[in-house]
């Protein structure tokens, strides 16, 4: 059960260079998969690919051993159902936390009252009442990229793609999204692309490095040294906190 | 005078909002069709953005050799009607509302047609989202297009006549008064035109806030 890209080639219209040049590569269930890489690497546009919003200009997508971009609609939604990509910056229609939230289980067919009682119960239950009733536009910057993981976790998606999740938040936030990526650990598959080292480290199955259009499969070993001089800069301590708690290892 | 400035705006309101409807029709509709296809919009948004400029003038006088007698368009005696003047506006406005509103498409498609497809849209789904996260922008592209028709002056001028009663309107009735001299009617028509203007571009982004909430 996985996302398999084979030979994927994909450049922006207008450009010359390829983004993503003979990629192959595959996502499985219930692993965690850091992909990093420098700016403009090419780790949005691969997740793009693998979450089936771009199609590559060659290559296959082949979504449960079904080569997505050969289907026909109806089977092609289905899978896609089952794949959320969370942007970097969160896009939010206009309206309310609420609203936001529950609009993907509207767009899944439930009636508008059902999909917002789930969608309250679901934010209650993480302890995101205060969350519930704000406008879009009220939210921090943190508070908006837990939304938009919330608004993605309540789908029940079967892998999802989360591009630098811990960007632009603080530490209590990172908390609570870490607790969440490892509450579902055991159940999904989830990608994450960030630029933070001593994240890859601690928490993925497998390290992608994505460099000039191709990508690498990194050893832990080898990000080790780079590790330790990003641990003597910050202590890292809230992940710690959420490894301990799904762990019971302390990391201290 | 009071009769004759009432008559004079409700006249401009009309002309130049049928224009704006019109040009809005077929704009909105080219601009949603040009955000879909990369080739097309390559070389239509930049010749339309190039255009937006475009001298009232000469489009009132290219306009005029079409709609006089002798003209191919001539046949339906539209000359110095207030048709002539809607025609023109809409012709004028066009570019302005399809780049704005192409702009406001793929902005939406970047935006929310991918946020909808994240979360599992269909196609039509994806569609009614990218339309309706659309709509602000589309209004205030079409205010955009209702203020730059209002305040020309070429166009109304060469095809319209200024005619008394039937095809003046605020900015001909501003150049005649000063041509007679008579520049306290022509201050308060120029001040009656901007508060059209603003106040239709307010009451446009009250409506729009309220959209969005």
């Amino acid at each position: 059960m996985s996302i398999r890209l084979k030979n994927i080639w994909f450049k922006y219209p207008g450009m010359d260079k390829w983004v993503l040049e003979n990629i192959s590569y595959e996502f499985k269930e219930r692993n965690i998969y850091v992909i990093i890489g420098p700016n403009g690497s090419g780790k949005t546009t691969l997740f793009k690919i693998a979450s089936l919003i771009y199609r590559p200009l060659k290559g296959s997508v082949f979504t449960w051993d079904r080569d997505f971009w050969r289907l026909k609609d109806k089977e092609a939604l289905a899978l896609r159902r089952k794949i959320v990509y969370v942007h970097e910056k969160p896009v939010f229609l206009y309206g309310s936390v609420l609203y936001n939230v529950a609009y993907g289980l509207i767009i899944r067919g439930y009636g508008k009252e059902d999909a917002f009682r789930k969608a309250r119960d679901y934010i209650n239950e993480l302890g995101l009442t205060y969350l519930l009733n704000k406008n879009i536009d009220e939210l921090s910057a943190g508070e908006a990229q837990l939304v938009s993981l919330v608004r993605a976790l309540i789908l029940e998606p079967r892998m999802i793609f989360l591009d630098e999740p811990l960007a632009h938040i603080d530490i209590e936030k990172r908390k609570i999204v870490l607790d969440l990526i490892f509450g579902l650990r055991e159940r999904i598959g989830i990608a994450i692309a960030t630029h933070d080292i001593y994240l890859a480290y601690t928490l993925a199955d497998e390290i992608v490095l994505v460099e000039n259009g191709k990508i690498k499969i990194v050893e832990r070993e080898d990000l080790l040294h780079k590790t330790m001089f990003q641990r003597k800069i910050t202590r890292y301590t809230y992940i710690a906190d959420v490894l301990e708690k799904h762990n019971d290892i302390s990391y201290h | 005078m009071f009769n004759d400035i009432l008559d004079i705006t409700l006249r401009s309101l009309w002309i130049s909002g049928s224009a704006t409807i019109i040009s809005s029709l077929w704009s909105i509709l080219l601009a949603y069709k040009l955000s879909r296809s990369s080739g097309a919009s390559r070389y239509v948004i930049p010749l339309f953005e190039a255009l937006i400029g475009i001298p009232t003038v000469l489009i009132g006088l290219l306009l005029y050799m079409i709609l006089s007698s002798r003209g191919p368009l001539g046949v339906f005696r539209l000359l110095y009607t207030p048709y002539a003047i809607i025609l023109g506006q809409a012709i004028l406005v066009t570019p302005l509302i399809t780049s704005l509103c192409y702009r406001v498409f793929s902005n939406s498609w970047n935006t929310f047609g991918e946020l909808a497809y994240t979360l599992g849209a269909s196609e039509k789904q994806v569609m009614t989202i990218v339309l309706r996260e659309s709509i602000p922008g589309v209004i205030a592209a079409s205010v955009m297009g209702f203020s730059r028709a209002i305040g020309e002056l070429g166009i109304a001028l060469m095809v319209g006549g200024n005619i008394r009663g039937f095809t003046r309107v605020l900015t001909t009735a501003i150049a005649l008064e000063v041509s007679k001299g008579e520049f306290e009617t022509a201050v308060v028509l120029g001040v009656v035109l901007i508060v059209l203007v603003v106040a239709v571009s307010f009451s446009l982004r009250i409506l729009k806030r309220m959209y969005r909430t």
